[in-house]
């Protein structure tokens, strides 16, 4: 009697009440269907956001924010610059540095002919559309002589192309930047994902910036590192650097991506913990529906069994029998459980732009969960059919 | 071949101790037919599950082909049947959601036999009840007469040295009954030890011998058919 005769055996009693057999499933459906969708939606929308916040490329920004005691101490430190173009030099010769992505923002009116809209104009180096994963979708992107002879081009957002064209092509055409002209040279791609709400925005290269705003310092600077494992120690060396270099102690500083990652993790932790309880309860109680179901049919078969045992079958083999069609049960409710929620998991992504990740070790886990399910509600109903008395059982109507 | 050595089986009801076996002692040799006559109440039921290794005597001893079998264990004992008995019952009991050759396939699957083999065995066992093209039908769809040779294959097909039938003609009518008894007067031609529980003597007449129970008790007196052969 092997393993393949009693899954025979048991899928075709499962069949034999399919109402029945996917009403129990149902409870084991559940369960594991909710946890392959959090545990997808979970990891994936952690990876999204770790992503997010350290920056595509292995990035780190730096923030100049002076504590309050050095504030009083010299109260002239707000109005300084905070990085300067020496600044960036001294940073990019620091070792493990790749690049400096330096920017500097301001907001100031856009104009088209007679249309006037509020944009963010931000001056950049070359490197900041790949570091952030910017693409151009129509025209061109800047060329390196752009960022050297600081010719009056630019990029403008998708949102800043609706607001101020309408619909007509803006590539080649005048925008006045605080009164000053840029030729539109590309529009950059519309942002995707849930919280990427599309701003007005227009890109200059850094020189086009300082001589449209006639100041010349960088308000942001990030850094990007060989490689990720040398990040931290970059980032340190450069807030040390730039201390030093204004004779200030803690002014200049990394922000933190471990206590930000650190605490993403801990809030879908929490989540996860909080859906992953609620979805143990439905197993438990699909369980016990599992139990009762296979404890009816002990019942109802008490004559089978009976037979089963004057042709020669062991209480061993009885109860194998029985547990493996209780495990057939959840195996298949888990099953089912896995593919209803990956699609679910899939269909949520495809809609919010929130990326699922179901991984392998989650698919295996659900099954091996959902047969120890099997043997562990399966044990009092498999073991009870192995107690029948075979004459008692044979007489039963 | 079947030895019964004043054998007894008590049950406890209550407080009070019934004694359904009373210190039966029993011969049957090999290559017999023999029919197990009684009232209902009488203690054949138990002394036909107790030779039939569906029940252990509770003193006595019960040898089985030589094998002392009334110290056996469960496990044991369950083997003894699958490998040595063939029972056929008054209600067939057949598994009603199997094929005619599914049911016969039965014991040979806990006798650990592989697929092609069992196949090729129950085919052979239902050909031998002449029920070759009803292999594939469901016990609803056979008739009384049909069931019981399904159930006669499902007994032979390990090739047991014994076959147990109780009232194997209780549901059936007077014509099928002729030709199920006829089967079995076959099987027994063949050498196999045949056991017939009944109370028809219509039945018990293809026995060579008849044992009557009576309270708990076996009476040897009566061998009918031992003394027309004499």
């Amino acid at each position: 009697m092997n393993v393949i005769e009693n899954l025979r055996m048991a899928l075709g009693s499962l069949m034999a009440h399919k109402m029945r057999s996917i009403l129990t499933m149902l409870g084991i459906i559940i369960g594991v269907g909710a946890v392959i969708i959090v545990v997808a939606i979970g990891q994936g929308g952690e990876a999204m956001l770790k992503e997010q916040f350290s920056g595509a490329g292995n990035t780190v920004e730096l923030l100049f924010q002076p504590p309050e005691e050095e504030m009083e101490a010299n109260p002239n430190l707000l109005s300084q610059a905070p990085f300067k173009q020496e600044d960036i030099r001294a940073l990019e010769g620091i070792q493990g540095v790749k690049k400096v992505v330096a920017t500097s923002s301001e907001f100031s009116s856009a104009r088209f002919r007679e249309k006037t809209v509020d944009a963010s104009v931000t001056g950049m180096n070359n490197g900041y559309l790949e570091v952030n994963g910017l693409k151009v979708k129509k025209g061109r992107n800047f060329s390196s002589s752009d960022f050297l002879s600081g010719r009056r081009v630019g990029l403008i957002s998708h949102s800043a192309k609706e607001e101020l064209f309408e619909g007509r092509s803006p590539v080649g055409e005048i925008i006045r930047i605080a009164n000053q002209p840029v030729e539109v040279i590309g529009v950059l791609e519309k942002p995707s994902g849930l919280f990427a709400f599309g701003s007005v925005e227009v890109y200059l290269p850094s020189q086009t910036w300082r001589s449209v705003y006639g100041k010349s310092e960088y308000s942001q600077v990030a850094l990007q590192a060989d490689s990720a494992d040398e990040l931290k120690a970059v980032g340190e060396e450069a807030a040390k650097l730039l201390n030093n270099m204004h004779g200030t102690k803690e002014s200049y500083q990394v922000i933190n991506i471990e206590e930000i990652t650190e605490g993403i993790g801990q809030v879908t932790r929490i989540m996860t913990m909080i859906i992953g309880s609620i979805a143990g309860i439905s197993l438990f109680v699909g369980g016990i529906g599992v139990m009762n179901i296979m404890l009816v049919s002990v019942t109802e078969r008490t004559r089978e069994i009976g037979i089963r045992m004057a042709l020669g079958a062991t209480r061993g083999q009885v109860m194998t029998q029985f547990l493996i069609e209780s495990i057939t049960l959840t195996l298949v409710g888990g099953i089912i459980g896995i593919f209803s929620g990956w699609g679910i998991a899939s269909l949520v992504s495809a809609f919010a732009g929130w990326p699922s990740l179901v991984s392998w070790q989650v698919v295996v886990g659900g099954l091996l969960f959902s047969m120890i399910i099997g043997i562990i509600f399966g044990l009092l109903p498999a073991n009870k059919a192995s107690k029948l008395d075979p004459i008692d059982s044979l007489r039963y109507e | 071949m079947i030895e019964l050595e004043s054998v007894s089986k008590t049950y406890t009801v209550g407080k009070e101790n019934v004694h359904v076996l009373n210190d039966v002692s029993l011969t049957i040799s090999q290559g017999e037919f023999v029919a197990i006559m009684g009232p209902s109440g009488s203690g054949k039921s138990t002394l036909m599950n107790i030779v039939g290794c569906l029940d252990k005597p509770s003193a006595g001893s019960y040898f089985l082909g030589g094998e002392n079998v009334s110290g056996y264990k469960d496990a044991e004992l369950a083997r003894v049947r699958n490998q040595s008995i063939g029972f056929v019952f008054q209600q067939f009991h057949l598994l009603p959601r199997l094929s005619a050759l599914k049911n016969v396939e039965l014991p040979m699957i806990y006798a650990g036999i592989k697929k092609e083999e069992r196949m090729e065995r129950a085919r052979k066992a239902l050909e031998k009840v002449a029920l070759a093209d009803r292999m594939d039908h469901l016990p609803n769809a056979l008739s009384g007469g049909q069931k019981q040779r399904v159930a006669i294959a499902r007994a032979i097909v390990n090739s047991p040295k014994l076959i147990l039938a109780d009232e194997p003609t209780g549901a059936l009518d007077t014509k099928t009954s002729t030709s199920i008894m006829e089967l079995f007067r076959e099987l027994n031609e063949e050498g196999t030890t045949l056991i017939v529980v009944t109370h028809e003597p219509e039945v018990a007449e293809y026995a060579e011998r008849t044992i009557l129970v009576r309270d708990g008790v076996v009476l040897h007196g009566d061998a009918r058919a031992r003394r027309e052969k004499l």
